[in-house]
C-alpha cells in the first residue's frame, strides 16, 4: 500500500487554453466549485464560469465598475450533517476595501467594509464558521459566517500579502513583509514568527492533512515548512518572483506558478514537472476537490487548466502509468506484455499491492487482479472523490469524505468502522493502517490516540478503549503477516521515537516498548513481520520485532543495521515488497535496497513450525543476526530445544544454562512459569504458579528475584513456608551484614526459630509432591492419546 | 504714287488688292506673331501635362520609398526584439533542460541502485550455488 501515492510519478500538464470568450484583462483568481466546473473573477469585472470537460464559458455576472476582485474562496462544503454535493457560495475580496459574499448563481449576497485600502485574501475556515481576511492596512480580521466582525487577531505596519488557516482551524498563518507569523485565536496563546524569505512573501498555503506550510515570495523562491516553522525544502532561485503557490487537497503535491511558469511539485518539495505556458504571471492557483486538476489565473486574461497524469504505480513485476485521464497502462516486465486499461471516467485515485490494483473514478470503483486485466470487478461508489485507496491482502480501505469502507477483492463492503468525530477528510496513508484483521487510524482530535477496529466487523478492537500514548502520535504501522492475536502496531511520536505494542490487550494495559529512536520513515515487510525503518542516519532492519516482548536484551543481535547517508536527509520509504526496499531521497530520487532473504524464509519455517528447517536454515548461513532472530522466535513459540541451540550459536551461555535448568523442572506449569520468567515476565509466571497451586514455587520465584514482601505476603496469605521466606531473607540479610528493618518481617520474625534443615525437608517434599503431580498429570494425558 | 498718296493716308493695299489699314508687312509680321504665340501657347501647355506627370511618379516613388523605410524600421525593430525572444526563449528552454537533467539524475541514481541489486543478487546466486 506504500506504492499508492509517492512513486515514480512525472506528471505533465495539459495545458488548454481557451481564447473565446476569455477575460480582457488580468484574472485574478479562481476557484472549483466541483470537480468539473471553476468561477473565475477579472479586472474587467467579470465573474465567469468554466467548464474544462465541455469546454463551455458562461458569464455568471458583471460586477460594478468599481469593483476590482483580489481574492476568491468557496465557502467549505458539506459541513455541520449537511452533505451539500457542491459548494454554494464564495467570498471575494476587492480593491476598494470591501468583501463580498456572493452566491452560485452571482447574486451579491452582503458586501461588507473590511479593511482600509485592498483587502488582499479572505479564507474560510475549515468548518466554514469563520472567515478571515487581510488587508493594504496590515490588519488581519476574523468574521462570523454571516459577515460580522467577530475581532481584529492583528494589526501591523506592513500590508498583509496572504492567509491561511491551521487544519484544526483554531490559528492563522499569514505574512508580515519577509516574515510569517502563526497568530492563535486565542488571546493570550504564543505566536510563532519567523523570517522566512529573503524578499516579500507573495502567498502562504498550509494543508490540512500533512500539516506543512508553502510559502513564496519575490525572493523567486518556494519553500516547505513544517507547523513548528522549521524549513523542510527551499527552493532554487527562479528567473521571476513566485505570483502564486497552491497544495493538492490530499497533500500529496503541490503547484507553484510564476511568469509564464507552471510547476508540480512534491510534498517533500523536489519539483516532478516544469511547464512554460504563454499565459504571463500566473496570480492565482487552485486545485480541484479529487486533486487531478488545478486551474490558474492568468496575468493576460487565460484562465489556465492542467491535469496530473503519468502517475506511476509499480509492484513486483507490474508497472503501471496513467498516460491519459481515463486510461492506463500496464507494463508486465517479466514478459513484456503490455494491456491498455480504459475507464469511464476520470480516474482519481489508484493502488496496486498483494497482487490487485484497486483504481476509483469519480463514480466508480474498479479491481482488477494482476493475474487477468481484461475482466475487473466494477462496483458504484457511494459518494465519489476517493481521498485514499490501502490495500491489504484480502481486503482494501476505501475513504472519502463521508466515512471509511472496507471492502473484499470480490467488491463487497465488509464494514464500515466508526469513531466519535471522526473526520475523514484529513486521514492520509501515515495516520490509517490496514492489516488482513485490523484497521487502525489515528485521530486528529487527540493526536496521541489510536482507534483500532476490527477489520471484519468494523467495531472497534477489545474494550473500545483506543490505544492512548503519552505524546503525540506522527505514523502509525500495523504489521501484515501471522496470527491476529499477535497483531503488533509500530507507531512514530512527535519526537521521532518508534514503539511498538500489541494491539490485543487482555484486561491489563499492553506495554508500549519503545525500540527506536530518531525515526525518520517505517515500513512493514508485506509477507513477513519485518520492520525497516531510518532510523537518524542509519537504515535499520528489526528482522523479528517480536523480541522486545521475549528477551529485550537480544534486540540489538536482531537487527540489520546500514549507512544512511548516501540517502541524503530525510529520506522516505516507499514500500518494503519482498526483500526490496525502495528509499525515496529528499531530491526525488529512488533507491532500491536489497536486504538478505533468510529473515523471511525463517519466518515462514518458523510460522509453519518447521523448527528443524529453521535450524538447518541458520547453520547454512551461519549468521548471528540470524540466529539471534531463531532464538527469540523460538522462545516466543516456547519451542525450549530450538532456542538452546539459538542461544548456544550466538554465545549466551547464561541462557543456554537457563534453559536447561527449565528443561529440569519437573512440571509444566513450573516450566512455562519459567519461560515465562526467562522473557521477563514475572507477573504472569506467578499468576500461572498460583493458578497451578504451586504455592511454593510461586513463593520461591519471589525470593530468587529479592521481591521480599511479595513472597511474604503470599506465604503469609496461604499459610505455608512463612519460615522458608524468612530463613531466605534472614540468610540474604546476613550475606549484605544488614539488619532487618521491614516491619512485617520483624513481625513475623517473632518466636519463629529458623531450622535450616526443617526448611529444606519441606522443599524436599514440595518439589517430589510436583513431581507425582506431574507424573500422574503426564500419565493421565498419555492415556488420553492412546484413548484417541 | 497713288500708293504713297494712300499709304500716307494710313490706307494700304495688300498683295490681293485688298484695302488694308496696316502695312502689308507689319500685317504680315502680326500674323506671323499670332501663330508663333499659339504655337508657344501650345508648348507650355504640354510642358505642363508632361510636369504634372513627372510629379505624380515622384509622389507615387515618395509613398512607396516611404512606406519601405517603415517596413525596414520595422524588420530591424523585429529583428532587435527576436534576439530578446530568443534570449527569453533559450531562458525557457534552459529551463526545461535542468528540470530534464534532474529528472536524469534521479533515474542515473536508481538505475545505479538497482545495478547494485542485481551485481548483489548475481553474488547471492554464486554463493549459493556454491555452497550447495
Amino acid at each position: 500500500m506504500r506504492l499508492k501515492t509517492s512513486l515514480l510519478k512525472e506528471p505533465k500538464h495539459i495545458l488548454c487554453h481557451r481564447k473565446s470568450t476569455q477575460h480582457d484583462e488580468l484574472v485574478s483568481c479562481v476557484g472549483w466549485t466541483t470537480a468539473d466546473e471553476l468561477y473565475s473573477c477579472s479586472d474587467d469585472h467579470q465573474i465567469m464560469k468554466w467548464n474544462p470537460v465541455t469546454s463551455e464559458t458562461t458569464r455568471v455576472v458583471k460586477l460594478p465598475d468599481d469593483v476590482y476582485p483580489i481574492d476568491l474562496h468557496w465557502f467549505p462544503r458539506g459541513i455541520g450533517g449537511k452533505k451539500q454535493s457542491q459548494a454554494e457560495s464564495f467570498v471575494l475580496t476587492s480593491s476598494d476595501g470591501k468583501f463580498h459574499l456572493i452566491s452560485k448563481s452571482g447574486r451579491v449576497e452582503k458586501s461588507v467594509e473590511a479593511h482600509n485600502g485592498a483587502v488582499l485574501a479572505g479564507r474560510w475556515n475549515y468548518e466554514g464558521t469563520a472567515l478571515v481576511t487581510v488587508g493594504e492596512d496590515g490588519q488581519v480580521k476574523i468574521w462570523s459566517k454571516t459577515g460580522m466582525l467577530r475581532s481584529t487577531l492583528a494589526q501591523q505596519g506592513t500590508p498583509v500579502y496572504s492567509v491561511s488557516w491551521a487544519p484544526d482551524s483554531d490559528k492563522v498563518l499569514y505574512t508580515s513583509g519577509k516574515q510569517l507569523i502563526i497568530k492563535p485565536l486565542q488571546p493570550n496563546a504564543k505566536v510563532l514568527q519567523w523570517k522566512a524569505h529573503d524578499g516579500l512573501i507573495l502567498k502562504t498555503d498550509w494543508n490540512s492533512v500533512n500539516d506543512l506550510i508553502l510559502s513564496a515570495g519575490e525572493d523567486c523562491r518556494y519553500k516547505v515548512w513544517d507547523s513548528f516553522g522549521r524549513a523542510l525544502y527551499n527552493s532554487q532561485p527562479h528567473e521571476y518572483p513566485i505570483t502564486s503557490i497552491a497544495w493538492a487537497v490530499d497533500g500529496e503535491f503541490f503547484a507553484v506558478g510564476s511568469f509564464n511558469t507552471l510547476r508540480l511539485c512534491d510534498k517533500t518539495g523536489w519539483s516532478y514537472a516544469l511547464e512554460k505556458p504563454n499565459t504571463g504571471s500566473i496570480f492565482s492557483i487552485s486545485w480541484s476537490i479529487d486533486g487531478t486538476q488545478l486551474a490558474g489565473a492568468c496575468g493576460n486574461g487565460h484562465v489556465i487548466f492542467a491535469h496530473v497524469v503519468e502517475q506511476h504505480w509499480e509492484w513486483k513485476n507490474f508497472e503501471i502509468t496513467l498516460i491519459k485521464r481515463r486510461t492506463m497502462k500496464v507494463h508486465n516486465v517479466v514478459n513484456d506484455a503490455v494491456d491498455l486499461l480504459e475507464f469511464r471516467d476520470r480516474v482519481i485515485k489508484a493502488s496496486l499491492n498483494y497482487g490487485y490494483l484497486v483504481v476509483s473514478t469519480s463514480l466508480q470503483c474498479y479491481v482488477y487482479s494482476t493475474k487477468n486485466w481484461n475482466t475487473p470487478l466494477i462496483f458504484d461508489l457511494k459518494e465519489g472523490t476517493v481521498s485514499l485507496i490501502l490495500q491489504a491482502e484480502r481486503h482494501f480501505l476505501l475513504v472519502d469524505g463521508g466515512g471509511l469502507y472496507l471492502y473484499s477483492y470480490e467488491g463487497r463492503l465488509i464494514s464500515s468502522p466508526k469513531y466519535p468525530g471522526m473526520r475523514t477528510d484529513i486521514l492520509n496513508a501515515q495516520t490509517v493502517s490496514l492489516s488482513n484483521d485490523t484497521l487502525a487510524v489515528k485521530d486528529k482530535a487527540d493526536e496521541k490516540v489510536i482507534y483500532i477496529f476490527e477489520a471484519l466487523s468494523g467495531k472497534p478492537l477489545g474494550d473500545g478503549k483506543p490505544l492512548s500514548h503519552k505524546t503525540e502520535i506522527v505514523e502509525i504501522a500495523l504489521d501484515q503477516k501471522g496470527l491476529t492475536s499477535e497483531r503488533k502496531i509500530a507507531f512514530i511520536d512527535k519526537n521521532r521515537d518508534l514503539f511498538i505494542t500489541s494491539v490485543k490487550r487482555f484486561g491489563k494495559e499492553q506495554k508500549i516498548v519503545k525500540i527506536g529512536t530518531m525515526v525518520q520513515s517505517l515500513a512493514w515487510n508485506d509477507t513477513s513481520n519485518i520492520l525497516c525503518g531510518i532510523q537518524d542516519s542509519r537504515f535499520t532492519v528489526w528482522y523479528y520485532p517480536n523480541t522486545v516482548y521475549v528477551d529485550k536484551d537480544l534486540l540489538p543481535k536482531t537487527l540489520y543495521e546500514k549507512d544512511a547517508s548516501e540517502f541524503s536527509k530525510k529520506p522516505q520509504i516507499v514500500s518494503f515488497v519482498g526483500s526490496q526496499v525502495r528509499i525515496r531521497r529528499a531530491d526525488g530520487s529512488l533507491v532500491h535496497l536489497h536486504i538478505s532473504p533468510y529473515p523471511s524464509i525463517l519466518h515462514s519455517h518458523v510460522s509453519a513450525s518447521h523448527w528443524e528447517e529453521a535450524v538447518r536454515l541458520c547453520r547454512f548461513v551461519k549468521d548471528q543476526t540470524l540466529w539471534a532472530c531463531l532464538a527469540a522466535m523460538a522462545v516466543a513459540n516456547k519451542d525450549m530445544t530450538t532456542a538452546e541451540i539459538a542461544y548456544a550459536a550466538i554465545g549466551e551461555i547464561d541462557k543456554v544454562q537457563y534453559i536447561n535448568s527449565i528443561k529440569d523442572l519437573p512440571s509444566k506449569e513450573s516450566r512455562l512459569a519459567h519461560m515465562l520468567l526467562f522473557s521477563g515476565n514475572t507477573q504472569e509466571a506467578e499468576t500461572l504458579l498460583l493458578q497451578a497451586g504451586l504455592l511454593y514455587q510461586a513463593i520461591q520465584l519471589n525470593i530468587n528475584l529479592y521481591n521480599w514482601d511479595r513472597a511474604l505476603e503470599l506465604a503469609v496469605k496461604h499459610r505455608t513456608h512463612v519460615d522458608t521466606v524468612l530463613a531466605y531473607r534472614q540468610k540474604f540479610l546476613e550475606d549484605f551484614g544488614k539488619k532487618e528493618t521491614n516491619q512485617r518481617f520483624l513481625q513475623y520474625a517473632q518466636g519463629l526459630e529458623v531450622d535450616w534443615n526443617k526448611i529444606k525437608a519441606k522443599i524436599e517434599m514440595e518439589i517430589a509432591k510436583e513431581r507425582e503431580r506431574a507424573a500422574s498429570s503426564s500419565s493421565g494425558r498419555t492415556s488420553v492419546t492412546v484413548q484417541q | 504714287m497713288a500708293q504713297a498718296a494712300l499709304g500716307a493716308a494710313g490706307l494700304h493695299f495688300d498683295e490681293l488688292n485688298k484695302l488694308r489699314v496696316l502695312e502689308p508687312e507689319v500685317a504680315a509680321q502680326t500674323a506671323q506673331l499670332r501663330e508663333e504665340c499659339r504655337a508657344f501657347v501650345d508648348k507650355t501647355a504640354e510642358f505642363q501635362k508632361i510636369v504634372g506627370s513627372l510629379i505624380e511618379v515622384v509622389d507615387q516613388l515618395a509613398k512607396a520609398a516611404e512606406s519601405e523605410k517603415m517596413k525596414a524600421i520595422g524588420a530591424r525593430n523585429l529583428l532587435k526584439s527576436i534576439a530578446k525572444q530568443r534570449e527569453a526563449q533559450e531562458q525557457q528552454l534552459q529551463a526545461l533542460i535542468a528540470e530534464k537533467k534532474m529528472q536524469l539524475e534521479r533515474y542515473r541514481i536508481e538505475y545505479e541502485t538497482l545495478c547494485k541489486i542485481e551485481a548483489d543478487q548475481n553474488e547471492f546466486i554464486d554463493q549459493f550455488i556454491f555452497q550447495k
